[in-house]
Protein backbone atom coordinates (compact mmCIF):
# COMPACT_ATOMS: atom_id res chain seq x y z
CA UNK A 1 0.00 0.00 0.00
CA UNK A 2 1.25 3.48 -0.85
CA UNK A 3 2.74 5.39 2.04
CA UNK A 4 2.21 9.09 2.72
CA UNK A 5 5.47 10.71 3.76
CA UNK A 6 3.99 13.98 5.01
CA UNK A 7 0.64 15.29 6.20
CA UNK A 8 0.45 17.31 2.97
CA UNK A 9 0.11 14.05 1.01
CA UNK A 10 -3.43 13.53 2.38
CA UNK A 11 -6.26 14.24 -0.05
CA UNK A 12 -9.27 16.14 1.29
CA UNK A 13 -11.54 13.21 2.31
CA UNK A 14 -8.69 11.27 3.91
CA UNK A 15 -7.48 14.40 5.67
CA UNK A 16 -10.83 14.87 7.39
CA UNK A 17 -10.85 11.17 8.33
CA UNK A 18 -7.39 11.56 9.91
CA UNK A 19 -8.58 14.68 11.75
CA UNK A 20 -11.50 12.66 13.14
CA UNK A 21 -9.11 9.90 14.25
CA UNK A 22 -6.69 12.35 15.88
CA UNK A 23 -9.49 14.03 17.85
CA UNK A 24 -10.59 10.65 19.20
CA UNK A 25 -7.02 9.78 20.20
CA UNK A 26 -6.25 13.21 21.67
CA UNK A 27 -9.53 13.68 23.55
CA UNK A 28 -9.38 10.20 25.11
CA UNK A 29 -5.78 10.85 26.20
CA UNK A 30 -6.29 14.32 27.71
CA UNK A 31 -9.43 13.29 29.61
CA UNK A 32 -7.95 10.05 31.02
CA UNK A 33 -4.91 12.17 31.94
CA UNK A 34 -7.14 14.66 33.74
CA UNK A 35 -8.96 11.84 35.53
CA UNK A 36 -5.59 10.38 36.56
CA UNK A 37 -4.43 13.75 37.89
CA UNK A 38 -7.47 13.83 40.19
CA UNK A 39 -5.67 11.18 42.26
CA UNK A 40 -2.60 13.30 42.89
CA UNK A 41 -2.34 13.50 46.67
CA UNK A 42 -5.21 11.03 47.18
CA UNK A 43 -4.06 7.62 45.91
CA UNK A 44 -4.19 4.82 48.50
CA UNK A 45 -0.41 4.68 48.95
CA UNK A 46 2.38 7.16 48.33
CA UNK A 47 4.18 5.06 45.71
CA UNK A 48 0.98 4.60 43.72
CA UNK A 49 0.16 8.29 44.04
CA UNK A 50 3.42 9.13 42.29
CA UNK A 51 3.08 6.36 39.69
CA UNK A 52 -0.50 7.27 38.82
CA UNK A 53 0.27 10.98 38.58
CA UNK A 54 3.29 10.30 36.44
CA UNK A 55 1.25 8.16 34.04
CA UNK A 56 -1.36 10.94 33.89
CA UNK A 57 1.40 13.27 32.72
CA UNK A 58 2.39 10.72 30.07
CA UNK A 59 -1.20 10.60 28.81
CA UNK A 60 -1.41 14.39 28.69
CA UNK A 61 1.86 14.41 26.77
CA UNK A 62 0.38 11.97 24.24
CA UNK A 63 -2.68 14.19 23.93
CA UNK A 64 -0.48 17.22 23.33
CA UNK A 65 1.36 15.42 20.54
CA UNK A 66 -1.94 14.51 18.84
CA UNK A 67 -3.31 18.07 19.23
CA UNK A 68 -0.08 19.39 17.77
CA UNK A 69 -0.55 17.19 14.71
CA UNK A 70 -4.15 18.41 14.45
CA UNK A 71 -2.82 21.97 14.49
CA UNK A 72 -0.47 21.07 11.62
CA UNK A 73 -3.56 19.89 9.75
CA UNK A 74 -5.17 23.32 10.18
CA UNK A 75 -7.11 22.79 13.41
CA UNK A 76 -6.83 25.27 16.34
CA UNK A 77 -3.69 25.23 18.48
CA UNK A 78 -3.62 22.75 21.42
CA UNK A 79 -4.55 25.28 24.15
CA UNK A 80 -7.49 26.71 22.22
CA UNK A 81 -8.63 23.20 21.38
CA UNK A 82 -8.55 21.88 24.94
CA UNK A 83 -9.71 24.96 26.83
CA UNK A 84 -11.97 26.52 24.24
CA UNK A 85 -14.08 23.63 22.94
CA UNK A 86 -17.72 23.12 23.93
CA UNK A 87 -19.04 19.82 25.29
CA UNK A 88 -20.60 18.57 22.03
CA UNK A 89 -17.36 19.21 20.12
CA UNK A 90 -15.48 16.60 22.15
CA UNK A 91 -14.89 13.12 20.70
CA UNK A 92 -13.82 11.13 23.76
CA UNK A 93 -15.42 7.82 24.77
CA UNK A 94 -17.62 7.71 27.86
CA UNK A 95 -15.08 5.37 29.50
CA UNK A 96 -12.73 8.28 30.14
CA UNK A 97 -15.47 10.84 30.81
CA UNK A 98 -17.03 9.09 33.81
CA UNK A 99 -16.14 10.52 37.20
CA UNK A 100 -13.82 8.27 39.20
CA UNK A 101 -15.70 9.19 42.40
CA UNK A 102 -12.50 8.49 44.31
CA UNK A 103 -13.10 4.79 43.69
CA UNK A 104 -9.66 3.27 43.31
CA UNK A 105 -10.80 0.00 41.72
CA UNK A 106 -12.82 1.92 39.11
CA UNK A 107 -9.87 4.15 38.29
CA UNK A 108 -7.46 1.27 38.00
CA UNK A 109 -9.73 -0.87 35.80
CA UNK A 110 -10.64 2.13 33.66
CA UNK A 111 -6.97 3.02 33.17
CA UNK A 112 -6.16 -0.58 32.26
CA UNK A 113 -9.05 -0.86 29.76
CA UNK A 114 -7.92 2.39 28.17
CA UNK A 115 -4.23 1.43 28.11
CA UNK A 116 -4.88 -1.85 26.29
CA UNK A 117 -6.90 0.06 23.69
CA UNK A 118 -4.37 2.85 23.25
CA UNK A 119 -1.56 0.37 23.04
CA UNK A 120 -3.33 -1.60 20.28
CA UNK A 121 -4.06 1.65 18.42
CA UNK A 122 -0.46 2.81 18.66
CA UNK A 123 0.81 -0.59 17.47
CA UNK A 124 -1.42 -0.52 14.42
CA UNK A 125 -0.75 3.16 13.67
CA UNK A 126 2.98 2.43 13.87
CA UNK A 127 2.55 -0.04 10.99
CA UNK A 128 0.29 2.34 9.09
CA UNK A 129 0.84 4.22 5.85
CA UNK A 130 0.74 7.75 7.27
CA UNK A 131 4.42 8.10 8.11
CA UNK A 132 4.36 11.11 10.50
CA UNK A 133 1.65 9.41 12.56
CA UNK A 134 3.44 6.05 12.41
CA UNK A 135 6.61 7.68 13.74
CA UNK A 136 4.71 9.43 16.52
CA UNK A 137 2.95 6.19 17.48
CA UNK A 138 6.27 4.35 17.76
CA UNK A 139 7.63 7.09 20.00
CA UNK A 140 4.60 7.13 22.30
CA UNK A 141 4.30 3.36 22.64
CA UNK A 142 7.45 3.16 24.76
CA UNK A 143 5.63 4.94 27.60
CA UNK A 144 2.54 2.75 27.16
CA UNK A 145 4.66 -0.30 27.88
CA UNK A 146 5.01 0.79 31.51
CA UNK A 147 1.32 1.69 31.80
CA UNK A 148 0.40 -1.82 30.67
CA UNK A 149 2.90 -3.38 33.04
CA UNK A 150 1.33 -1.37 35.86
CA UNK A 151 -2.14 -2.68 34.96
CA UNK A 152 -0.93 -6.25 34.48
CA UNK A 153 0.50 -6.17 38.00
CA UNK A 154 -2.51 -4.69 39.75
CA UNK A 155 -5.42 -6.46 38.03
CA UNK A 156 -4.71 -10.04 39.23
CA UNK A 157 -3.43 -8.89 42.61
CA UNK A 158 -6.63 -7.04 43.43
CA UNK A 159 -8.91 -9.50 41.63
CA UNK A 160 -7.50 -12.35 43.71
CA UNK A 161 -6.55 -10.30 46.77
CA UNK A 162 -9.31 -10.41 49.38
CA UNK A 163 -13.04 -10.93 48.99
CA UNK A 164 -13.45 -7.16 49.42
CA UNK A 165 -10.91 -6.30 46.72
CA UNK A 166 -12.41 -8.92 44.40
CA UNK A 167 -15.87 -7.48 44.90
CA UNK A 168 -14.69 -3.92 44.24
CA UNK A 169 -12.85 -5.00 41.09
CA UNK A 170 -15.79 -7.04 39.80
CA UNK A 171 -18.07 -4.06 40.36
CA UNK A 172 -15.65 -1.88 38.39
CA UNK A 173 -15.53 -4.38 35.51
CA UNK A 174 -19.35 -4.69 35.46
CA UNK A 175 -19.75 -0.92 35.39
CA UNK A 176 -16.98 -0.05 32.96
CA UNK A 177 -16.93 -2.86 30.38
CA UNK A 178 -19.86 -1.46 28.34
CA UNK A 179 -18.16 1.95 28.31
CA UNK A 180 -14.88 0.33 27.30
CA UNK A 181 -16.60 -1.27 24.29
CA UNK A 182 -17.82 2.24 23.47
CA UNK A 183 -14.19 3.19 22.70
CA UNK A 184 -14.66 1.22 19.46
CA UNK A 185 -17.77 3.05 18.28
CA UNK A 186 -17.39 3.16 14.52
CA UNK A 187 -17.35 6.51 12.76
CA UNK A 188 -17.69 7.66 9.16
CA UNK A 189 -13.91 7.81 8.99
CA UNK A 190 -13.43 4.08 9.65
CA UNK A 191 -13.54 2.55 6.19
CA UNK A 192 -11.54 5.32 4.56
CA UNK A 193 -8.75 5.04 7.16
CA UNK A 194 -8.74 1.27 6.72
CA UNK A 195 -8.65 1.40 2.91
CA UNK A 196 -5.77 3.88 2.98
CA UNK A 197 -3.89 1.65 5.42
CA UNK A 198 -3.69 4.31 8.14
CA UNK A 199 -5.28 2.09 10.79
CA UNK A 200 -7.67 -0.87 11.01
CA UNK A 201 -11.44 -0.62 11.46
CA UNK A 202 -12.76 -0.09 14.98
CA UNK A 203 -14.48 -3.49 15.18
CA UNK A 204 -11.19 -5.15 14.24
CA UNK A 205 -9.45 -3.32 17.11
CA UNK A 206 -12.30 -4.23 19.43
CA UNK A 207 -11.82 -7.94 18.75
CA UNK A 208 -8.12 -7.66 19.59
CA UNK A 209 -8.96 -5.65 22.71
CA UNK A 210 -11.50 -8.22 23.92
CA UNK A 211 -9.01 -11.06 23.43
CA UNK A 212 -6.25 -9.21 25.27
CA UNK A 213 -8.43 -8.04 28.17
CA UNK A 214 -10.09 -11.47 28.55
CA UNK A 215 -6.72 -13.03 29.32
CA UNK A 216 -6.01 -10.67 32.21
CA UNK A 217 -9.57 -10.72 33.51
CA UNK A 218 -9.56 -14.50 33.75
CA UNK A 219 -6.14 -14.41 35.42
CA UNK A 220 -7.68 -11.94 37.87
CA UNK A 221 -10.74 -14.25 38.34
CA UNK A 222 -12.99 -11.43 37.11
CA UNK A 223 -15.95 -12.04 34.79
CA UNK A 224 -17.61 -10.12 31.99
CA UNK A 225 -21.38 -10.00 32.16
CA UNK A 226 -22.97 -11.52 29.04
CA UNK A 227 -25.41 -8.63 28.74
CA UNK A 228 -22.54 -6.17 28.34
CA UNK A 229 -23.61 -4.03 25.39
CA UNK A 230 -21.55 -1.02 24.31
CA UNK A 231 -22.30 2.54 25.41
CA UNK A 232 -21.90 4.71 22.31
CA UNK A 233 -22.17 8.43 21.69
CA UNK A 234 -18.80 9.80 22.72
CA UNK A 235 -17.39 9.80 19.19
CA UNK A 236 -20.28 11.96 17.97
CA UNK A 237 -20.28 14.45 20.84
CA UNK A 238 -22.89 12.88 23.14
CA UNK A 239 -21.42 12.72 26.61
CA UNK A 240 -22.36 11.90 30.20
CA UNK A 241 -22.87 14.87 32.57
CA UNK A 242 -19.58 13.96 34.23
CA UNK A 243 -17.70 15.32 31.21
CA UNK A 244 -19.56 18.64 31.41
CA UNK A 245 -18.47 18.96 35.05
CA UNK A 246 -14.88 18.06 34.16
CA UNK A 247 -14.72 20.60 31.31
CA UNK A 248 -16.21 23.33 33.48
CA UNK A 249 -13.45 22.69 36.00
CA UNK A 250 -10.63 22.27 33.46
CA UNK A 251 -11.61 25.30 31.35
CA UNK A 252 -12.50 27.64 34.23
CA UNK A 253 -9.32 29.69 34.40
CA UNK A 254 -8.83 29.89 30.63
CA UNK A 255 -12.37 31.16 30.15
CA UNK A 256 -11.84 34.04 32.57
CA UNK A 257 -9.76 35.62 29.81
CA UNK A 258 -9.13 33.50 26.70
CA UNK A 259 -6.79 36.14 25.24
CA UNK A 260 -4.45 36.20 28.27
CA UNK A 261 -0.80 35.42 27.56
CA UNK A 262 0.84 32.83 29.85
CA UNK B 1 -1.97 8.36 53.65
CA UNK B 2 -2.70 4.96 55.12
CA UNK B 3 0.29 3.09 56.47
CA UNK B 4 0.12 -0.01 54.31
CA UNK B 5 2.51 -2.04 56.42
CA UNK B 6 3.81 -3.53 53.20
CA UNK B 7 7.39 -4.75 53.26
CA UNK B 8 10.19 -2.40 52.27
CA UNK B 9 12.27 -3.06 49.15
CA UNK B 10 15.59 -1.31 48.62
CA UNK B 11 16.01 0.12 45.13
CA UNK B 12 19.22 0.06 43.06
CA UNK B 13 19.45 2.06 39.89
CA UNK B 14 21.83 1.73 36.92
CA UNK B 15 22.40 4.79 34.76
CA UNK B 16 24.17 3.10 31.86
CA UNK B 17 25.11 -0.44 30.90
CA UNK B 18 28.34 -1.48 32.57
CA UNK B 19 27.96 1.09 35.36
CA UNK B 20 27.37 -0.21 38.90
CA UNK B 21 23.86 -0.34 40.34
CA UNK B 22 23.63 2.38 42.97
CA UNK B 23 21.30 2.40 45.94
CA UNK B 24 18.83 5.27 45.48
CA UNK B 25 16.14 4.64 48.11
CA UNK B 26 13.31 2.30 48.98
CA UNK B 27 9.65 1.58 48.23
CA UNK B 28 6.84 -0.19 50.04
CA UNK B 29 5.28 -2.97 47.98
CA UNK B 30 3.31 -6.19 48.49
CA UNK B 31 5.88 -8.21 46.52
CA UNK B 32 9.07 -7.86 44.50
CA UNK B 33 7.42 -7.48 41.07
CA UNK B 34 5.19 -4.71 42.37
CA UNK B 35 8.25 -3.10 43.96
CA UNK B 36 9.85 -2.88 40.52
CA UNK B 37 6.73 -1.24 39.10
CA UNK B 38 6.70 1.30 41.92
CA UNK B 39 10.44 1.91 41.81
CA UNK B 40 10.34 2.77 38.12
CA UNK B 41 8.21 5.86 38.71
CA UNK B 42 9.73 6.82 42.07
CA UNK B 43 13.33 6.75 40.93
CA UNK B 44 13.49 6.77 37.12
CA UNK B 45 11.00 9.37 36.02
CA UNK B 46 13.52 12.20 36.11
CA UNK B 47 16.87 10.55 35.45
CA UNK B 48 18.38 8.22 32.90
CA UNK B 49 18.02 4.55 33.80
CA UNK B 50 18.70 1.33 31.92
CA UNK B 51 18.13 -1.21 34.68
CA UNK B 52 16.59 -1.48 38.13
CA UNK B 53 17.13 -3.89 41.00
CA UNK B 54 14.93 -4.29 44.04
CA UNK B 55 15.78 -6.40 47.05
CA UNK B 56 13.81 -7.00 50.23
CA UNK B 57 15.25 -4.80 52.97
CA UNK B 58 15.13 -7.82 55.28
CA UNK B 59 17.68 -9.56 53.03
CA UNK B 60 20.32 -7.02 53.96
CA UNK B 61 22.65 -7.65 56.87
CA UNK B 62 24.29 -4.46 58.14
CA UNK B 63 27.00 -3.52 60.59
CA UNK B 64 26.19 -1.57 63.76
CA UNK B 65 27.20 2.09 63.91
CA UNK B 66 28.54 1.47 67.41
CA UNK B 67 31.13 -0.82 65.81
CA UNK B 68 32.26 2.02 63.54
CA UNK B 69 35.70 2.10 65.19
CA UNK B 70 36.54 -1.16 63.43
CA UNK B 71 36.75 0.82 60.16
CA UNK B 72 39.44 3.13 61.58
CA UNK B 73 43.15 2.48 60.95
CA UNK B 74 45.15 2.39 64.14
CA UNK B 75 48.58 2.19 62.49
CA UNK B 76 50.27 3.53 59.37
CA UNK B 77 49.03 1.56 56.33
CA UNK B 78 50.38 3.95 53.71
CA UNK B 79 52.26 1.00 52.16
CA UNK B 80 48.85 -0.08 50.79
CA UNK B 81 48.52 3.09 48.73
CA UNK B 82 50.30 4.16 45.59
CA UNK B 83 51.08 7.55 47.17
CA UNK B 84 52.92 5.65 49.90
CA UNK B 85 55.78 5.01 47.46
CA UNK B 86 58.38 7.25 45.86
CA UNK B 87 58.64 6.86 42.09
CA UNK B 88 62.03 5.22 41.34
CA UNK B 89 64.50 7.45 39.51
CA UNK B 90 65.09 4.91 36.74
CA UNK B 91 61.46 5.11 35.59
CA UNK B 92 61.63 8.91 35.61
CA UNK B 93 64.78 8.81 33.47
CA UNK B 94 63.23 6.38 31.08
CA UNK B 95 60.13 8.63 30.76
CA UNK B 96 62.27 11.66 30.13
CA UNK B 97 64.25 9.80 27.49
CA UNK B 98 61.19 8.66 25.56
CA UNK B 99 59.74 12.18 25.58
CA UNK B 100 62.95 13.60 24.05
Amino acid sequence: MATMETLQDLDAPLKSAVIDLLYRLADDAIIIGHRGSEWTGFAPILEEDIAFSSMAQDDMGHAHAFYQMLHELGEPDPDTNVFGRKLDQWKCASLVSLSSERDWAMSLVRKYFYDVAESLRLDSLAKGTLIPLAQLARKLSSEKKYHLMHGHMWMPRLGKGTSESHQLMQHAVDTLYPHALGMFESTDADSLLDQAGVCPQENDLQQRWVAEVDKILSEATLKVSVQSSPVYGGRVGEHPDDLATLLENMQLVYNLDPSAKW
Amino acid sequence: MVDTQWPVYEVFHQQARGEPHIHVGAVHAPDAEMALVMAKEQYCRRQACVNLWVAPATAILATEYQDGDMFEHATDKSYRESWGYKTPKTIKTSDEETSK
